[in-house]
């Protein structure tokens, strides 16, 4: 059985990258299968996995070739680690209703059998914030089992995370959809590390693992490569290993308790102004 | 001579033939017992297509709406579906399954169904109506896609998937998916099964859609296909689905997932479809066919050959409607030495270019015939206004109805809705029976326009 995981995050946050490169590090580490579906109308989830963008959205297909000539094989493609690659694409910005590509594509791929059995891991990386009933699709029932947040210990991230939590609550009775936790995709803001220890306690639910800000990340990605597949030695490689690692070996999946707008100001207020 | 199966090239709809995915879930939904669906999306979606079925059958069916409105389609609408769920149970004691249909907007604003009738599993179920059996079901019908026609597919589909249930033992009956047709036609099934010596789960059951109004007012038109005729498909001995585009995805289903003997058309219009059709059932029930039949045969095949030569050979037909109901008219007015020279099929399938029958006509095409899909009535309209098409009779129902009446060109009423005329659809379309009211309502529409028009109209006292 493959394991389905939701990765969710503020816009900006380093979601995709955060995502890619668990990605490269769980196929290149510990050589397991896995399969990403790009959730984000930008369709930037997956080019570091296939070295830039060389693929066509799903939506586009629908509309130029049309709902029943697109198999699984013109829509996904192989990438690092045969890392198994489709974008859901979507509208231009401004028009359209991003929400429904991400239902339709899903839809479509699961009606085409994309998500065989012999995977280990399916990710489904979603745009932004849970912003309507369309993004929420990947933790639906019979999908994504588990979320990881990706966050920092700015503000506008924490908040974001709380709201995604409140989406996360909406659906865990529905669908049955737990919080598997917070990655800290460190921005080395003041009181980081302390600040979304205590906030991620307060969500009922762990910081599974603290990604330290490096420049090799910024590198890899303007060589259209993961930090894994850019170079597997270097020290950031190691922190997606563990990252990697401990999400295969997570056992701690919770209903979140998001906090209240005060509480978080206070929280954040706290640790912000510590000089 | 040719034939050419295209798709409509002009944008727009002008007089659309069909309506949307919706209703065909509905149609199929009043022909379970105890059952009323939920159609979570705005009124009209129930509100017109309610409408139409009473156009049609004279009755009234009972469907409930989530009633959205402007704030729910912004802030999601499933609470509107518990208090649906909820209200509809209360108010009706004896009401077992409830279809969620859902519609374009809340598809469009992804509202989670699925996850909803979970939720009420858990919550409202398990609590205020733990003593109920209550059967929730999604049925995933967005209007912006496909037709009528693949919403009752779709339905028919859900209610399967949703109570077919394997046991050990088989139930020794056959299945018949009868696609979307009339109580008249599956008055005229049954009794082909019956003469067959054949036992039948019959989905769905709407005889009763033509119901009597009895001393003390108990009529009620409703289905009466229970919920353990539909466990008991995956336990059957064959599955017909008469209809490939309305249940075929069904029968299928049912072959996939528990190995069932399954044959697929033809809808059984006219004498060879009919003969198809009971060979068929003999082939999956190994009973014969009996010499009634034979005799019921010969008499469909006196009555067309009186008819044939004289009043319909050569001539132009023009016909619209259902695809299932399309094709299977033209194979008869073929089969009567009549000119089906255009086909209209009110929606776009991709298999319909490829679909066998369609194929055969156009290979056999001895005249010039075009075949639309994704037609509007004004295909129709167009071409015997503006360009040149002359036909003799039209094959449509009720929504084209001033085409023949603005041009003079005679009708038979067939297909949905008809209300332009009185009690159609008591009368059956399939089986030998099917053949001589189509071929005899034709022949009198032709009489009655030749008396109208004093066209040779003194044959018809020498005849």
């Amino acid at each position: 059985m493959s394991r389905k995981i939701a990765f969710y995050g503020k816009g900006g946050i380093g979601k995709s990258t955060t995502q890619q490169n668990t990605a490269a590090a769980m196929a290149h580490f510990y050589g397991k299968k896995v399969f990403i579906h790009g959730c984000d109308p930008k369709a930037d989830s997956t080019r570091l996995i296939l070295g830039g963008m060389p693929q066509d959205t799903l939506m586009d297909l629908l509309r130029d070739i049309g709902e029943d000539k697109i198999t699984v094989d013109n829509v996904v493609r192989s990438g690092f680690k045969d890392i198994r690659c489709v974008e859901s694409g979507g509208p231009e910005p401004g028009v359209g209703c991003a929400g429904r590509g991400v239902i339709t594509a899903i839809d479509l791929m699961e009606e085409l059998g994309a998500y065989t059995d012999d995977l280990d891991f399916v990710y489904f990386d979603v745009l932004g914030d849970v912003v309507c009933g369309g993004f929420a699709m990947p933790i639906r029932d019979g999908k994504a089992e588990e979320v990881y947040i990706v966050c920092s210990g700015e503000m506008m991230a924490i908040y974001a995370a709380n709201n995604i939590a409140k989406g996360l609550l909406k659906y865990a009775e529905q669908s049955g959809v737990r919080l598997g936790g917070i990655i800290c995709n460190s921005r080395k803001v003041d009181g980081e590390l302390e600040l979304m220890q205590e906030f991620t306690k307060a969500l009922g639910t762990q910081m599974i693992h603290f990604v330290p800000r490096d420049n090799v990340v910024q590198k890899a990605e303007f060589n259209k490569k993961s930090v894994v597949e850019f170079d597997a030695e270097c020290n950031q490689a190691k922190e997606y290993a563990t990252l990697a690692k401990k999400i295969i070996e997570n056992e701690m999946f919770v209903i979140p308790t998001p906090l209240p707008m005060s509480e978080l100001e206070l929280m954040v207020a706290k640790y912000g102004l510590i000089d | 001579m040719s034939c050419e199966i295209k798709s409509k090239k002009r944008a727009g709809i002008i007089n659309p033939m069909v309506t949307c995915q919706p209703a065909g879930a509905q149609y199929a939904s009043i022909g379970i017992e105890d059952c009323t669906a939920i159609v979570h999306g705005g009124q009209g979606c129930v509100m017109f297509v309610r409408l139409l079925f009473s156009q049609h059958l004279n009755e009234n069916f009972d469907i409930a709406s989530s009633s959205l409105h402007e704030d729910a389609a912004v802030l999601g609408a499933v609470h509107r579906v518990e208090g649906a769920v909820d209200v509809l149970l209360e108010r009706y004691p004896h009401v077992k399954v409830v279809p969620i249909i859902t519609t374009c907007s809340t598809e469009i604003i992804g509202d989670d169904v699925e996850g909803v009738i979970r939720k009420l599993k858990k919550g409202l179920l398990a609590t205020k109506y733990a003593d109920r059996e209550v059967h929730l079901l999604p049925v995933h019908t967005p209007s912006f896609k496909g037709s009528q026609t693949s919403g009752y597919d779709a339905a028919v589909t859900a209610f399967v998937k949703h109570f077919a249930t394997k046991t050990d033992e088989c139930n020794g009956k056959l299945n018949l998916i009868t696609g979307w047709v009339d109580p008249g036609d599956v008055a005229e099934l049954k009794h082909l099964l019956k003469m067959m010596d054949v036992d039948a789960t019959v989905l769905f059951e709407i005889e009763n859609f033509d119901s009597p109004l009895m001393p003390d007012k108990s009529a009620v038109s409703h289905g009466t296909t229970t919920i353990e005729d539909m466990q008991g498909t995956a336990n059957a001995i064959g599955t017909i689905a008469l209809n490939k585009y309305e249940g075929g995805k069904a029968a299928e289903y049912l072959r996939d997932k528990f190995e069932i003997p399954t044959i697929i058309g033809p809808t059984p219009i006219g004498i060879r479809n009919t003969d198809t059709f009971l060979k068929n059932v003999s082939k999956l029930t190994g009973k014969p066919i009996p010499e009634s039949l034979v005799r019921e045969r010969g008499k469909a095949i006196d009555a067309l050959q009186d008819l044939a030569h004289m009043f319909f050979a050569d001539k132009k037909v023009a016909i619209y409607g259902h695809p299932d109901l399309a094709i299977g008219l033209a194979e008869f007015c073929l089969d009567l030495s009549m000119k089906p020279v255009l086909l209209l099929i009110g929606d776009e399938n991709p298999n319909y270019a490829k679909d066998p029958r369609l194929l055969a006509i156009k290979e056999h095409a001895e005249f010039d015939m075009e075949v639309i899909t994704n037609a509007d009535l004004w295909e129709l309209e167009d071409r015997i206004k503006n360009k040149g098409l002359e036909v003799d009779l039209i094959l449509g129902h009720s929504k084209g109805r001033y085409i023949p009446v603005d041009n003079n060109i005679p009708m038979v009423r067939v297909g949905f809705p008809v209300y332009d005329r009185a009690g159609y659809y008591r009368h059956p379309k399939v089986g030998y029976n099917g053949a001589v009211w189509l071929a005899e309502e034709m022949a009198n529409v032709l009489f009655t326009d030749m008396e109208y028009k004093k066209d040779r109209e003194w044959i018809l006292a020498m005849w």
